[in-house]
């Protein structure tokens, strides 16, 4: 069995899922963060890593909100929070015109690092094991992000 | 997030707590620095040990401080990083770009 904390509740671990549907509005940004730290405590994540976990959805939302929804607060971001055994997996979902992985530059070379914008998919893809973009048939840009606690100890 | 100064010498040490995120905390730090260069301030230190952490726009908005600075023919450093600040910085690489220091009296003279 991989290490569990104090919080890990065991059976919270497998099905759970809580979504929260949000106007674009960066104030709530902190509520996603908070919410997120607190399910990734749950599936057994440490202090550290459930920040890391935090810090991942936190950017993918801002990116949703800011560029994909452009700060309309009549557009939503839908954020789905799923424990299941031994993982955390996290989508984000918004109401824009769509994004293309491939065209974001690296903040992390040259010129680029002194820019004051860009570094939110550096954030997400450092913090989590997975992150996938899509684009689902109703619109939007939807990206599904996957933490699992560390294997050691793991048997088969 | 707080953000109070000390004047030591020519410097001005920023000491911030709390986090430096979107919204609030990426604020706070704008209108103090912008408040330290318009009064006339050119040595700027951000003192971050009581950071917990930042996100992508916290970031951006040290690189604004140090962008603006430099316009005034000015400049930021940092002082105490740690932790997940700290990180941060390496996984962006604004380690190469700011002259950071772990040592309050060593940062006071470098500049």
């Amino acid at each position: 069995m991989p290490a569990r904390t104090r919080n890990a509740d065991p059976d919270m671990a497998v099905g759970t899922t809580v979504q929260l549907v949000l106007p674009s509005e960066v104030r709530l940004i902190d509520l996603v963060h908070a919410a997120s730290e607190k399910m990734a405590e749950f599936v057994g994540f440490g202090e550290d890593e459930a920040l890391n976990v935090g810090l991942a959805i936190r950017e993918a939302v801002i990116n949703a909100m800011v560029h994909g929804n452009r700060n309309d607060p009549r557009r939503a971001v839908r954020v789905t929070l799923a424990c299941t055994d031994g993982a955390l997996t996290a989508t984000v979902l918004d109401q824009g015109a769509g994004f293309d992985r491939r065209q974001a530059p690296d903040p992390r070379t040259g010129d680029n690092r002194l820019r004051t914008s860009g570094r939110g998919l550096l954030l997400m893809e450092a913090f989590v094991d997975e992150v996938r973009f899509s684009h689902p048939p109703g619109g939007g840009t939807e990206v599904v992000m996957v933490k699992r606690l560390p294997s050691a100890g793991r048997q088969g | 997030m707080k953000a109070t100064v000390r004047k030591i010498g020519t410097v001005s040490v920023v000491d911030l707590s709390g986090k430096i995120t979107i919204g609030e905390g990426d604020v706070v730090l704008r209108e103090k620095v912008s408040e330290l260069l318009e009064r006339g301030d050119r040595q700027i230190l951000l003192n971050l040990q009581n950071v917990k952490y930042m996100d992508s726009a916290g970031i951006g908005e040290l690189v604004a401080c140090y962008k603006r600075a430099k316009e005034k023919a000015g400049t930021v450093k940092l002082l105490n990083p740690s932790g997940k600040v700290h990180d941060l910085l390496q996984l962006t690489k604004l380690e190469e770009v700011f002259d950071t220091f772990n040592d309050e009296k060593e940062a006071l003279v470098s500049f």
